[in-house]
């Protein structure tokens, strides 16, 4: 009888451990997130840890109170040997964080009920509240109660407004219009409504924008007057500009072989 | 004794080892045969509302490469020419040449540039893809051209914003009609639109289709600002 | 570039490839030194008939600039000079339809290019799709650009290692042109302006 017991505490004891230590490495790691990756940390992300957290601790309390938990609030533990010295074992079964199980540390780690001027204050509290007239209670929720609906409009009200918003962003295209889209495209493409209609241009030379630039004023200098020319109009000169993007090599066409 | 040589064309440098002098043609047909002269255009259209411009822009400023210059503005005159002439057949023969020059920099060579039929291809092709002659020239090629037996149907204004991202160039441009036939080109213009039209384009050898995919990918980063989209030229001829 | 003169070489009895070598030793004598070769083309398109009247396009590649191309459009009552880069060849192709080339009327002009001092030096040989037509020397006077200021020199110069076939005017091309600015293209009109001359001639008959 006494052997189940021990192994049924054992068992339960494990358990709590492991699920302690889940909790710890979650707290471990989002403190390590807020500290480190504040900068880039989204707060879905956040939600999502703190969330896997408070999971940890439902099912910790889940644990503890199982009906096959023995009930852990009726055993005692009691401090056999306090020592002044350092202690390696215990240094390391709580990751540095206690290494003597001295006469200072231990009330504060083996405590069972709150410290005593914790426990006179809640003691106060609880009169206090005791004492209050039902009245005077129902009031105050109330008023609270009021103070808490008027939030949650104000919060509703602005998420309708951002969902709006975002919808209208997200359907509607008035940054462009198809129409202007098709008039611009077949008007560069085919000229559409660029054309010069019925204009009198029967003779392709004659437009007034058909004119060739006449000799390039860059090429001035020391030129004077031409002689009238026998053999044609004055042509313009080809402009030299485009003549050497590259220097010749000595000889050679393009694509030379 | 080989050398090698840097050749220039349109926006590219082929590299050629040379052993002798030969024929431009000959060179030429080689070149083509290499497949490596930037004959195919990939084309994506579409248009913002000239409120939104800005915001536009600003997004491109922060996509492309020429961040720290800051996009590269321009204003050009774009005249559109075509030699035509009746077949023997029923079909009239028609080759479309466009010509653009730089009006804020009337030193800088003009262009002169050969379109093809587009081809839209089918849904799995990201982009337009046509032919495409692109060359600079002297500006006496508005009188070659017209001596040559061409007519320009059209010319117009477009005014605006070049940016780059690897190959491909981006153009945000307000397109003008031109004004009355005696005015200076660059006055007396109206807008055709209350949009811009803007343009996602790569000049590549042909069978580069990799790069339309690139296109899209960016095209897709611009959204729902503009739409950049495949437009069928035949259908908008036949809206009204 | 400086200004540039084209002058053709008489061959006389000699064959292409021995004038050439007898001019390569002539400037070598001056103490020229060879720096590669050179070579101009020339490809003339007509436009069909459809598309009105005769005009002619005549595209040509330097090796000096060997990122560009020439064109010369003739309508007949004048003419039309363009430089554009590299891809205008594949243009004239997309126009095969409008403007075709009859293969006999490709001309070249290739050889040595030699430099000496401030002067460029190219011995040409002519030949019209693959026929050859002559000896063409080429000079250019790098630290000049208008023609009226150095052609004195210029002329002296190709005397020195020409001999007395060398004119005392300048070419055609360049008389109305003396006071102007010197530009590729204008050296791209004097070999034209040869090469038509060479395509008219009858051949000599000596194949290169």
């Amino acid at each position: 009888m006494q052997q189940r017991e021990e192994k049924q505490l054992e068992f339960a004891l494990d358990n709590i451990i492991q699920r302690v230590n889940d909790l710890k490495t979650s707290i471990a790691s989002m403190i390590m997130k807020v500290e480190n990756e504040y900068e880039n940390l989204n707060w879905p992300n956040f939600l999502d840890n703190y969330a896997l957290i408070s999971g940890q601790l439902t099912a910790l309390s889940k644990v503890l109170s199982h009906d096959k938990c023995p009930v852990l609030r009726n055993l005692t533990v009691l401090p056999l040997l306090l020592s002044p010295e350092r202690d390696e074992q215990l240094a390391q079964s709580t990751e540095g964080r206690v290494t003597t199980f001295a006469h200072d540390l231990v009330p504060d780690y083996l405590r069972t009920k709150l410290e005593p001027m914790a426990e006179t204050k809640m003691l106060q509290i609880e009169h206090k509240a005791g004492n209050l007239t039902y009245e005077n209670a129902q009031k105050q929720v109330a008023a609270y109660q009021k103070v808490v609906v008027h939030v949650w409009d104000i919060v509703n009200k602005a998420r309708e407004e951002w969902e709006v918003e975002s919808s209208s962003r997200g359907n509607t295209q008035q940054n462009s219009s198809v129409a202007d889209t098709h008039l611009l495209v077949a008007a560069v493409g085919m000229g559409k409504g660029l054309k010069m209609g019925t204009s009198p241009n029967g003779n392709p030379t004659s437009g007034g924008m058909m004119v060739a630039p006449q000799n390039r004023p860059g090429g001035s200098g020391g030129s004077v007057p031409i002689p009238p020319n026998t053999q044609s109009v004055p042509m313009n000169k080809a402009p030299s500009t485009i003549k050497t993007n590259i220097k010749s090599a000595n000889q050679i066409h393009p694509y030379g072989r | 004794m080989p050398r090698i040589f840097f050749i220039k064309v349109g926006q590219n440098y082929i590299i050629i080892m040379s052993a002798a002098p030969g024929s431009a043609m000959d060179s030429l047909s080689a070149a083509l045969k290499c497949n490596i002269i930037p004959n195919q255009e990939y084309l994506l259209q579409g248009s913002v509302l000239d409120q939104y411009v800005e915001v536009l822009l600003h997004r491109l400023r922060g996509l492309c490469d020429n961040v720290d210059s800051g996009p590269e503005s321009f204003h050009d005159h774009e005249l559109s020419f075509a030699l035509r002439a009746q077949g023997s057949g029923a079909a009239p023969m028609v080759l479309p040449l466009r010509v653009r020059r730089a009006l804020d920099s009337p030193e800088s060579p003009w262009q002169l540039r050969y379109v093809g039929q587009q081809e839209l291809g089918d849904k799995n092709r990201p982009t337009v893809v046509r032919s495409s002659i692109d060359m600079a020239c002297s500006s006496t090629i508005v009188e070659f051209l017209t001596e040559l037996g061409c007519r320009m149907d059209f010319e117009y204004i477009a005014r605006g914003y070049m940016f780059r991202k690897g190959r491909m160039k981006i153009t945000v441009s307000k397109i003008f009609k031109m004004g009355n036939m005696n005015t200076k080109p660059g006055e007396g213009v109206e807008p055709i639109s209350q949009s811009y039209l803007v343009e996602l384009s790569v000049l590549a050898p042909t069978g580069q289709d990799a790069i339309a995919e690139d296109m899209r990918i960016f095209a897709e980063q611009l959204r729902p600002l503009v739409q950049l989209e495949k437009i069928d030229y035949k259908r908008l001829g036949n809206m009204s | 570039m400086g200004v540039t003169i084209l002058q053709q070489f008489p061959t006389e009895n000699r064959t292409g490839p021995d004038t050439i070598e007898l001019l390569s030793k002539r400037i070598k004598a001056l103490g020229a030194m060879q720096h590669g070769n050179f070579l101009v083309d020339c490809e003339t398109y007509t436009s069909v008939p459809q598309l009105g009247h005769q005009r002619t396009v005549h595209v040509l590649h330097n090796s000096e600039q060997p990122a560009t191309v020439f064109s010369i459009l003739d309508t007949g009552t004048k003419t039309i000079p363009l430089a554009t880069d590299g891809l205008f060849d594949l243009l004239m192709m997309k126009m095969s339809s409008f403007y075709t080339s009859k293969k006999q009327t490709k001309a070249e002009s290739k050889g040595p290019r030699f430099e000496i001092g401030d002067f460029c030096v190219k011995l040409g040989t002519i030949t019209v799709s693959s026929n050859f037509k002559g000896i063409l020397v080429e000079v250019e006077y790098k630290p000049c650009v208008v023609p009226a200021m150095c052609w004195d020199l210029m002329k002296e110069f190709l005397q020195g290692f020409l001999g007395f076939s060398v004119p005392s005017t300048p070419p055609t091309y360049l008389q109305n042109r003396m006071q102007e600015l010197y530009t590729p293209i204008d050296t791209i009109h004097q070999y034209l302006e040869q090469f038509m001359i060479y395509r008219k001639s009858p051949g000599i008959g000596v194949r290169t």
